[in-house]
């Protein structure tokens, strides 16, 4: 709390002295913001925090810098991401444009998405999300691509070398020209993943001939199972035709190739070398686009994707084939016992494809209005399968339209005010899903700016919106346990908020201080939540079973100061408070659910990042915390793996820049957890302690 | 220079900030606990989530009604596994099976203390161990979930002995091994998973002797009776897009275990999948677990119309949900177990062998397995 009121502070102090600076200098209202961002509740990281390091993921750069709660198993398995106390099926994402939500599962592994393949990702919390697609009811997670600037020619290279044999590299082409651009972008990242780790979950009990304990340990292990082989390569073009001013076509198509050993858990005593259990993952996703404007006063965005994913899991057990039904002494002498070889005990097979069709149009009848329809068409198709030859069949082969028309207005009455109202249809096949409403409002407490470069901004910002979220094709189809008589889940949510900025010059042309900040608080609602439990012959089921409160707050602020003598110093810090609480009715006579923390969401989640740059020298801090969080729904403390523990994580990076006549290079070394926490994220799930990572850049100029 | 000082203070702030860091979160471990329990008791397995490793190991002391949770744990300081599946004794020895780790723990009954253990890496086929059969004090089979053997072991040394293939002919039709019952030189194991097959083990020479075929999918539960007739309550498996494991319809069978022959086969309604079995201490009653537990004599010609106990309500009318049960064989009391939502502590409800509530008590995730001391 002592957050929010540090940012309360600030933010009034930034309209004090905005208003104290008006009575000393003449003040002149600045550019308005704008329209189609009225009472949005929006976090955007741009290419600093994206591209500061080739090894991280999507799901790294989230953790560090956005107050979504990220759940992950380490490097390169998979990483969900939750807005506001939701589930990672409430968060939609969307890459250029195109839905890239798994349509069995509703989810997006954000491990498989490199930060070095987003130019500029966009957060949009609670309602906000309405202004993309339905069905966030958490939020949406906007990715983007961008054309390259830079004119002519242009390549980088980035090697790492890494602990655990971990090898990233990252090639990047690009031209620019005067009507049109590429870029080639491709990483490949690899590793054994063999961290050690004390493993508090076994103790070897060293014993004497008469078979008494002389010594009791927790062993050293090692990560087992935890390769990955990670290939990307993202092809983009651009064209500005000289002859449609202001018009833009783009083409982005991103290739994923991705082997990954599933890690065992720290309670497996089984030998790694008698399993295979790992995914394989292939998808092309594509995205052509139009942009035009038409006349003065609108504009189009034409868009058509196509994506195709396959995803494989193995999991086989090496055996020895027996020549006979008879059994094989232990000596192993009988001749009943073959060569060893792999029997497979799970194969299954997804192959997803979806085509997708989006038009879009934005008409300002007047300065102070906006209108907009927004139409989208996709076709998804799921075959989904186990190859197992103990599990013959589709689990399903099934293809579904799925349609979302959305009309929303804007409208400024007053140079302060300004209000927005969405409405959003969605048809899944045949099945309308009910009206979604959003009404958004944003109020301009202060804008000021002087002659000596002195800017501030305070706007207070509001929405509430009533969204749907339709079952997957999994809940659905899946054989045995998709349910065809789910109903969509319901949401209600509103919000409101702060949001402030301020500019000091500082008296010097090289000193300089930018302050933003925004605080907002939330409350949702969600009903007929739908939750997968176990059924009496042993097999998952859905059912619109659960109801869930979410509110709290979130916080962020950035800030940075030039100093003399090419001092630079940026820092960034986010926090949420986010009660996420079980109101289903009780399950069973002795259900003591309600009322409870969801399990996995944390109460509390911090991060800061602090950069730090002198001319060709950089350092960079990343800290981020997550409370602790619950592994039962009845939230039983005295369990004993009834909790994990709050944990604190540091990274720190250093980085040289050198700059020749041909060439521009950089050295840069990292290190991850700084201080060698033990901790787990998920239960029965080690992460690796401190290790290290050596990153070389090179660009020819 | 201007900035240095402030740079300073940045670095202060850093360096405060590292130290929060540093305030981290290392696991200290805990030191065992000292148990040193009565004869009588009773062991609750609660099986934990799939892939969560938080099976735990309750014990009960009906005399005094005081439940101890997390036992193997604090005995131990190391937990128990990933889905414990079921628990056994021997002497004053508990055996329990723990398939997604792929261990057989041996503990004393009284101090909980791990005496021994039996790994995959030991065997040359188990790979997810389900139950335990006792054959001997130096002989003991393992069936599996995957493996299509059935694993022999002494459990004495805990050592691998032999393996027994179960593979069938069948192009599907899976060999998993679930429970097993004897009869005589005889033992007899359901496969579960994906099949309808019931196997015959010949426990003299270590081999396959027979399979039984049931007209409904997926055997899952199976008691003997004090005739010697096996009965067997199917969950009917379900049915897929291209190949067929069943109609979702349960039977109960009845099965002679001298000649191999099916005597009786009721069909169950298709909801009532989550049938379980037990007896009473002399086999002459058949305890059958259905949302409520129903009691039937084994000469009886029909299954019982009306539960013998009726699943508990508690204040606001909402029911305990039965899915568990084991027969004290000292005295016939019923322990029944409810799940409640899965990812919470259950419940065990115990009756006299006449159906009237005892006691109830919390346990771990999902008990699942009894065993009396």
């Amino acid at each position: 709390m002592r957050g929010i009121s540090t940012l309360i502070t600030f933010l009034l102090s930034c309209a004090l002295y905005a208003q104290t600076d008006s009575l000393l200098h003449e003040v002149r209202i600045t550019a308005q913001r704008r329209l189609s961002e009225t009472g949005v509740q929006r976090t955007t990281l741009d290419t600093t925090i994206l591209h500061q390091n080739v090894s991280l993921s999507m799901s790294d750069v989230l953790t560090q810098h956005s107050s979504l709660f990220i759940k992950s198993y380490g490097r390169a398995t998979e990483s969900t991401a939750e807005f506001r106390g939701t589930s990672p099926s409430h968060t939609q994402v969307l890459w250029n444009g195109l839905k890239i939500n798994s349509p069995m599962l509703g989810t997006v592994d954000f491990s498989t998405i490199p930060s070095y393949f987003v130019d500029e990702a966009n957060l949009l919390h609670g309602a906000s999300s309405l202004t993309l697609t339905g069905g966030g009811l958490g939020g949406a997670v906007d990715l983007c691509t961008q054309p390259v600037r830079k004119r002519g020619w242009g390549v980088q290279y980035i090697q790492g070398i890494g602990s655990y044999d971990t090898y990233d590299q990252f090639l990047r082409l690009t031209y620019g020209g005067q009507c049109w651009t590429s870029s080639t972008r491709v990483v490949y990242a690899t590793s054994n993943n063999r961290f050690h780790y004390t493993n508090y979950d076994k103790k070897i009990d060293e014993r004497d001939d008469a078979g008494n304990i002389i010594r009791s340990y927790h062993p050293r292990e090692l990560n087992r199972s935890g390769y990955f082989h990670d290939f990307h390569a993202l092809q983009e073009f651009s064209l500005r035709p000289a002859s449609i001013p202001g018009a833009l076509a783009t083409a982005a198509v991103w290739f994923t190739h991705s082997l990954r050993g599933l890690p065992f858990l720290s309670v497996d005593y089984r030998d790694d070398s008698d399993f295979r259990n790992e995914q394989l993952q292939d998808a092309v996703r594509s995205v052509i686009s139009w942009q035009q404007p038409l006349g003065s006063s609108a504009s189009l965005d034409a868009r058509a994707g196509y994506t195709y994913q396959s995803i494989a899991y193995d999991y086989a057990t090496k055996s020895h084939t027996p020549s006979s039904s008879s059994s094989t002494p232990v000596d192993g002498a009988s001749s009943a016992v073959s060569s060893p070889s792999f029997t497979t005990i799970t194969d299954s097979h997804t192959y997803s494809q979806q085509a997708y069709l989006q038009g879009k149009i934005d008409y300002s009848p007047a300065a102070n209005w906006l209108l907009t329809a927004n139409l989208s068409l996709t076709y998804n198709h799921v075959r989904s399968r186990d190859q197992s030859p103990f599990h013959i069949g589709d689990n399903y082969n099934e293809g579904r339209l799925e349609s979302s028309l959305s009309l929303s207005a804007k409208y400024r009455p007053t140079s302060r005010l300004a209000l927005s109202a969405i409405l959003r249809e969605e048809l899944y096949r045949r099945d309308f899903v009910p009206l979604i409403p959003a009404l958004f409002g944003e109020y301009t407490l202060l804008t000021t700016a002087t002659h000596s470069g002195r800017t501030a901004g305070l706007y207070l910002k509001a929405s509430i919106a009533r969204n749907y979220r339709y079952p997957t094709m999994d809940d659905l189809y899946f054989k045995p346990g998709g349910n065809p008589d789910l109903r969509p889940e319901r949401g209600f949510t509103y919000d409101g908020g702060l949001e402030g900025h301020l500019q000091l010059p500082l008296g010097r042309r090289d000193l300089s201080l930018v302050i933003r900040g925004n605080l907002s608080a939330f409350d949702s609602y969600i009903t007929d939540w739908i939750l997968w439990t176990p059924n009496a012959k042993g097999y998952w089921q859905p059912s619109n079973l659960k109801k869930v409160h979410n509110y709290g707050t979130e916080l962020s602020l950035t800030s940075e100061l030039h100093l003399p003598h090419d001092w630079h110093f940026a820092l960034t810090a986010n926090y949420a408070y986010t009660p996420s609480l079980n109101q289903s009715e009780d399950l069973d006579a002795a259900d003591a659910s309600y009322g409870k923390q969801l399990v996995y969401v944390p109460l509390h989640s911090a991060n800061l990042s602090a950069r730090l740059r002198w001319r060709t020298w950089g350092l960079a801090y990343q800290w981020y915390s997550y409370s602790e969080r619950f592994t039962t729904t009845s939230n039983e403390v005295g369990y004993i793996t009834g909790r994990l523990k709050p944990y604190y994580m540091s990274d720190l990076t250093f980085e040289k820049q050198f700059r020749w006549r041909r060439f521009q290079a950089s050295i840069k070394a990292a290190i991850y957890n700084l201080f060698d926490s033990e901790y787990v994220t998920v239960l029965s799930r080690p992460m690796a302690g401190r290790h290290f990572e050596i990153f070389l850049e090179i660009c020819p100029l | 220079m201007l900035p240095t000082r402030k740079l300073l203070r940045n670095f202060k702030l850093l360096a405060a900030l590292a130290l929060l860091a540093a305030c981290s979160n290392s696991d200290p471990g805990t030191e065992e606990e000292t148990f040193n329990t009565s004869d009588r008791g009773v062991f609750v397995l609660c099986e934990g989530n799939f892939n969560a490793g938080n099976a735990t190991l309750s014990y009960y002391n009906p005399d005094t009604r005081e439940v101890q949770n997390a036992v193997f744990y604090r005995a131990n300081d190391r937990r128990l596994g990933d889905t414990g599946q079921s628990i056994c004794l021997h002497g004053q020895t508990a055996y329990i099976a723990v398939e997604n780790s792929g261990i057989i723990w041996a503990i004393d009954a009284s101090t909980f203390r791990v005496l021994g253990q039996l790994t995959t890496g030991q065997t040359q086929h188990m790979t997810n161990p389900r139950y335990i059969h006792f054959l001997s004090d130096h002989k003991a089979y393992v069936t599996d979930l995957y493996a299509p053997y059935v694993t022999v072991f002494d459990p004495q040394t805990m050592t691998y002995l032999a393996s027994i293939s179960t593979k069938q002919p069948e192009a599907y039709g899976y060999s998993s091994t679930e429970q097993m019952v004897q009869y005589g030189r005889e033992v007899f194991t359901n496969c579960w998973s994906y099949s309808n097959k019931l196997l015959v083990l010949d426990s003299e020479h270590d081999v396959l002797a027979d399979s039984i075929t049931l007209s409904s999918w997926q055997p899952k539960s199976m008691v003997i009776d004090a005739r010697g007739k096996l009965w067997v309550v199917t969950d009917g498996g379900y049915a897929t897009d291209e190949g067929s494991f069943g109609d979702n319809i349960p039977h109960l069978y009845r099965i002679d275990a001298t000649t191999h022959r099916i005597e009786l086969d009721h069909t169950l309604d298709s909801d009532e999948s989550s049938v379980q079995l037990a007896t009473d201490p002399s086999g002459t009653i058949l305890y059958l677990i259905n949302n409520d537990v129903y009691r039937m004599g084994i000469e009886d010609a029909h299954l019982p119309v009306r539960p013998f106990i009726t699943a508990e309500r508690n204040e606001r009318g909402l029911r305990h949900k039965l899915y568990g049960i084991g027969i004290d064989p000292h005295n016939g009391e019923i322990y029944v177990a409810d799940a409640v939502d899965f990812s919470q502590s259950g419940v065990v409800l115990r009756y006299t062998a006449e159906g009237i509530l005892v006691d109830q008590f919390r346990v771990g995730i999902n008990p699942n397995g009894f065993a009396f001391k």
